[in-house]
């Protein structure tokens, strides 16, 4: 029991991580908090069920043209809806809050509900970890997942783009004066974000059927992982990741599994009253509130 | 030239009276049926989707007699819902008093999902009036309310299964595990709401205890969970035989990947209302033969040779809209439920709710689910004969893709067999 629950918190985490980096990404750029990503999440999966199996697209293709019609859905409404509102936070929150809404509230107003809306697997197997099963599916979320932690770090290390994004991060007026526009940076750090939810949305949802109601718990779980982990920080993240992860696995198996779901809100509540800036959180302001 | 004007203003008049709205309004008055439900879901979904259609047959038909006059009837629809997660109940509460205050319905069809929202719904339901004939909602505790104070709630019914009788139907079930297999040791697992705690619990108190089964486990999941890993882990290391699901959230279709994948050596068998309709082959990659899955009503995405209006019902649906049925809870009960109410309104000649009462209560009829009669708690009596009672029907997936009709025996078709892979205890 002890290392299939260790097994499978390791697989937690790591969805866990795969749902937030992309919120936690875009907030660290630009301060944006994009409340439209479980909305992304959700808008990824439909596009790429509707490529697969309305217009008999092939699978990687239907996938891969869904990360790009998200991440440009996310462009967009950066440049045609936050621009207006940048810099004010609550605006900001509305905004992208309203959007995700209406994609969601669209796609269930159209229909999309029901067992049939569903992303098959791409392998079909199952492997032993010691006397655990664990699916392929579930072992290619960790996989891509480590590949695209490490890809991400490697861009906004390597290449112009990436220390672009990170000095808008560091310091928004100071990267101006270097040439930096800050709008198009914001924009291509929201229509990153989107894109990490899509890449997300397509190695998640084949673990089970296409729901809208699961836009509204990836924002939450987005939220309280970046929160917990200090938002703007993606080492941040991938602990507080580990420890919600974790937290939820142990719960499940030794005390009960209806309190898995507040695991995570009770991280966010202790870690707010402890620490508001997070674990790896830099926004002093908040810590100087305690 | 006097008489010419006297003539031109009484034709003016008379004009001005026939097209004026209240005088149109009189001539094609509809009967609104309003359907507050949680249309976000698929059993709403197609429970609305139902309505429609049978409202469509019957104005096609010629609407409804009312007295001397035919009506047509008119559906008014609202999402309430009730049945997302974290949504509050007075949130649903709103959406069902709007609808009944702005579209005036003669009755209401579907109702909540959830049981808590029924049971505060009845209050705003015997405040105005509106008969209310519920299809999803599965709680006892609406029919001891109705028994306790008849005069007060007696505006309710409920035309689909309850979470007793569903015990029922799960205890037969097992039953037959049990003698056919000899398999004794269940894990259950079911979700956290009023329907699936009663079932679970009724399942526990009713029969496994006093049957002699081990329930090696019981746990519960809010809606919304979708990591199901640590109970089958459970389920794997503690030796059960029989899973006992008991869910209708969509997420629980992650449930049965992961018994698949996780290669957990017991028999699923219970409620996950994924599995109900014919699309669960597609969706679970063919991989979910041996699984078997009790579809609370006949009717609702199942049907049986044996009553041949089950398939009727069925073929319509799939020619309306295209696609086959899913929902394996609630548009059975709602298609009755709609010439019920036809039936009621046609006998009482009023709409007066109290008369309507009266005659939907007086109700004996036959349809897609079998016999249809209520009880004094307001309750459609279920059991194991269409012909004597409505029916609820447990089939099983086998591997080539076919739902079999197993229980009750009046309209199986087959017994429970066992997948590959599992050997019987005896």
């Amino acid at each position: 029991m002890l290392l299939g629950t260790i097994v499978y918190a390791i697989i937690n985490s790591v969805i866990l991580i795969l749902m937030s980096i992309g919120f936690n990404l875009t907030f660290g750029i630009s301060g944006i908090s994009n409340f439209a990503y479980g909305a992304f999440y959700i808008l990824a999966a439909f596009v790429t069920w509707m490529l697969l199996n309305l217009l008999g697209f092939p699978y990687v293709l239907s996938i891969l043209i869904s990360i790009v019609f998200t991440a440009v859905i996310g462009a967009l409404m950066y440049r045609f809806v936050l621009m207006r509102v940048r810099g004010q936070v609550l605006s900001e929150v509305i905004a992208t809050f309203g959007i995700g809404l209406a994609i969601l509230e669209f796609f269930r107003y159209l229909g999309f509900v029901g067992v049939e809306y569903a992303l098959p697997v791409f392998i079909d197997e199952s492997f032993m970890i010691g006397n655990v099963y664990v699916d392929m599916q579930r072992i290619l979320i960790v996989l891509s997942s480590i590949v695209l932690v490490i890809l991400l770090w490697l861009f906004v290390h390597y290449t112009s783009l990436g220390l672009a994004f990170r000095g808008i991060a560091q310091d928004e007026r100071t990267a101006l004066t270097f040439g930096m526009d800050s709008d198009r940076i914001a924009t291509l750090s929201v229509s990153l974000g989107a894109g990490l939810a899509a890449i997300a949305a397509t190695v998640i949802i084949p673990l089970g059927t296409i729901s809208v109601s699961q836009g509204y718990d990836v924002l939450i779980n987005a939220l309280a992982v970046s929160i917990i982990g200090g938002l703007g920080s993606t080492g941040g993240v991938i602990v507080a990741s580990l420890l919600v992860g974790f937290a939820q696995r142990f719960t499940d198996t030794y005390i009960g599994s209806h309190w898995t779901m507040i695991v995570s809100l009770l991280a966010l509540l202790i870690v707010l009253v402890i620490k508001p800036s997070g674990l790896y959180g830099k926004q002093k302001e908040l810590e100087e509130r305690i | 030239m006097k008489k010419c004007i006297c003539f031109l203003s009484v034709v003016l008049v008379f004009a001005f009276v026939l097209t004026s709205p209240f005088m149109t309004a009189y001539a094609a008055d509809p009967i609104v049926i309003g359907v507050p439900t949680s249309t976000g879901f698929v059993e709403g979904k197609e429970g609305l989707a139902v309505v429609e259609m049978a409202v469509a047959d019957i104005n096609a038909a010629g609407g409804v007699k009312v007295g001397s006059e035919n009506r047509m009837f008119k559906v008014e629809s609202i999402d309430i819902r009730d049945a997302a997660p974290g949504v509050p109940v007075p949130e649903a509460l709103m959406g069902i008093e709007k609808l009944i205050l702005e579209k005036k319905p003669a009755a209401l069809l579907i109702g909540p999902f959830r049981s808590e929202a029924l049971l505060a719904a009845m209050d705003i339901l015997t405040k105005y009036k509106v008969p209310l004939l519920g299809t999803i909602a599965m709680t006892p505790a609406s029919e001891g309310k109705i028994k306790k104070e008849p005069d007060k709630y007696k505006y309710v019914f409920r035309t689909c299964l309850n979470a007793v009788y569903l015990v029922k139907y799960l205890v037969g079930t097992m039953s037959f595990i049990n003698k056919e297999f000899g398999f004794n040791k269940v894990y259950i697992m079911h979700q956290d709401v009023a329907w699936a705690r009663a079932t679970a619990d009724g399942m526990v108190k009713r029969y496994f205890e006093k049957a002699g089964w081990t329930v090696v486990g019981q746990e519960s999941y809010p809606t919304g969970a979708s990591d199901f890993s640590s109970a089958l882990m459970k389920a794997r290391s503690s030796g059960a035989q029989v899973i006992l699901p008991i869910f209708d959230m969509p997420q629980s279709g992650t449930l049965v990947k992961q018994w698949k994948s996780m290669k957990v050596p017991a028999l699923l068998a219970g409620f996950i209302s994924p599995l109900a309709g014919p699309g669960a082959w597609k969706t679970f990659d063919k991989k979910i033969g041996g699984a078997v899955n009790c579809n609370f009503e006949l009717g609702s995405a199942i049907a049986s040779a044996k009553v041949p209006q089950s398939v009727e019902f069925l073929k319509a649906y799939e020619k309306k809209f295209g696609k086959p049925m899913e929902a394996g809870h609630g548009p059975g009960p709602t298609y009755e439920s709609v010439y019920i109410l036809k039936e009621a309104i046609e006998r009482a000649g009023t709409l007066d709710p109290d008369s309507l009462v009266a005659e939907i209560q007086k109700t004996d009829r036959t349809g897609v689910m079998g016999r249809i009669k209520f009880d004094d708690g307001h309750q459609a009596v279920f059991g194991m004969d269409p012909k004597e009672a409505a029916v609820a029907c447990v089939f099983q997936w086998n591997d080539k893709g076919e739902r079999v009709n197993v229980f009750p025996e009046a309209i199986a078709d087959a017994q429970i067999q066992l997948p590959a892979g599992l050997k019987a205890a005896k």
